[in-house]
Parts: structure tokens; sequence; C-alpha cells
């Protein structure tokens, strides 16, 4: 595997980090789902999850930038797994709506653990971390897909601090905290 | 508040990321990092109030 084409990969799978955000933000938005303390700790590790191709693109590819990324992913697939478990006694119909029958949750967990096995899959091709270290002008694609997270990134905080305001993110939010009209 | 919190420093970390230096990059990444498994702690060792 050659470096442009690593990088290209580190860009395609910023993209899939940028679908599962927007696809979070659309459920909050379209069906009003606001997310809960749990969904929005996995929002924050996709999140940050983008520093392993955000360090590829920005220094060339590296082993440690890839292992950057796979412990985000795990920390990632615990969380998700936790609120998993939260639901999985019979009877219990989990939090939010379902897409294509799963949950949010149970899919940033599959999301997550398909980021674990694709890193370790791009991690076994050596050719991408030799040859020319030299920084190498980014492609309009690439810098589409950074600017895309970081847009997404600020979305976020921006909802997150409208949703629990100055105070704890309640466990089951039905109304903006800041939105609320004052008595 | 907390994921606010947490939201914004990941935004510091990949603004760093993106023009800042690598070492100040993965220093605040771990910093990032750790703050999101002790908030996962926080939330994991809650009082759970089940109904069975």
């Amino acid at each position: 595997m050659t470096r442009s084409l690593a990088i290209t990969l580190n860009a395609l799978g910023l993209y899939a980090i940028a679908l599962v955000l927007t696809g979070a933000f659309a459920a909050q938005l379209l069906l009003n789902e606001l997310p809960c303390p749990l969904c929005l700790l996995q929002r924050c590790l996709f999140a940050l999850l983008a520093t392993g191709p955000f360090l590829n693109i920005r220094y060339g590819p590296r082993p440690s930038h890839y292992a950057v990324a796979l412990l985000t992913a795990c920390a990632g697939a615990a969380v998700a797994a936790r609120q998993i478990l939260l639901h999985i006694m019979p009877g219990d119909p989990g939090y939010g709506s379902a897409l294509l029958g799963y949950h949010f949750y149970t899919w940033a967990f599959i999301g997550f653990a398909a980021a674990i096995v694709l890193i370790a899959i791009v991690l076994l091709f050596d050719g991408q971390f030799h040859g020319d270290t030299a920084a190498q002008p980014v492609e309009v694609f690439v810098r589409a897909a950074v600017w895309l997270i970081i847009g997404l990134t600020a979305l976020n905080v921006i909802s997150t601090f409208v949703e629990c305001g100055y105070s704890a993110c309640p466990d089951n939010p039905t109304t903006y905290e800041l939105l609320r009209p004052s008595r | 508040m907390e994921f606010a919190a947490l939201f914004l420093s990941i935004l510091v970390v990949l603004a760093i990321t993106w023009w800042g230096s690598r070492e100040w990059a993965l220093a605040l990444f771990t910093i990032a990092l750790i703050a999101s498994v002790a908030t996962y702690f926080h939330h994991a060792t809650d009082v759970l109030k089940l109904s069975f």
C-alpha cells in the first residue's frame, strides 16, 4: 500500500465518522430524540476517533497514529456495550428509536468494532510507513473531510451546551435546558 | 455541561492536530481520552434504578 492510498483511506474513514455524526444529528433534530449522557459520550468518542486519521493525513501514516484511533475505538466500543447491556433484559424497549432493527447504541458498537477491524487490516500493509516522509500537499477531497469533522464537532459543542445548559446532563432528557421558558 | 466541555476539548485536540504541533496533539489527545474514560467510569458507578 502506498502512502497516498493510505491517506485516501484515512480520508474515507473521516467521511464515515462524519456520516455517523450527521446521522446522530438527524435523529436528534428530525425525530426530536435528545441524546442521553452515554449517547453523548459515544458521539464524543466518534469525534475523538478522527484524531488518528488527522495525524496520518497531516504528518504521514505511522503505527502510533493508528494506535491513537485503536485506543479510542476500544473506549467507544466499551461505552456502547455498556448501554446495550443496560437494556438487555427481555421486555426492555431500549433507549430511543431503532434504525433497521437496531438502536443507535448497537449501531455505535458495530461502528467501533468495524473501526478496530479495519484499522488492524490497514496496519498489515508496511509499505505506507516507508518512502518519502516530507509533507505533501493535501487534496481538496481530504481537506473537505477534515473541515467536515471540525464543523460537526463544533456543532456538537453548541448542541450539547443548549441541551444540558450549565448543569449535569439529565439521564433521560426531554427538552433543551437553555430553550426552556423561564419560570 | 460536562459533555459540552468534553466536545470542546476534542475540538481543541482536532484543531491542534491540524494546525499545531504533533507533540501537543498527542498530549491533548491523551488528556481528552482520559477525560472520556473518567466520564464513563463516573456513569458506570452510578446506582442503577432497576425494576426487577
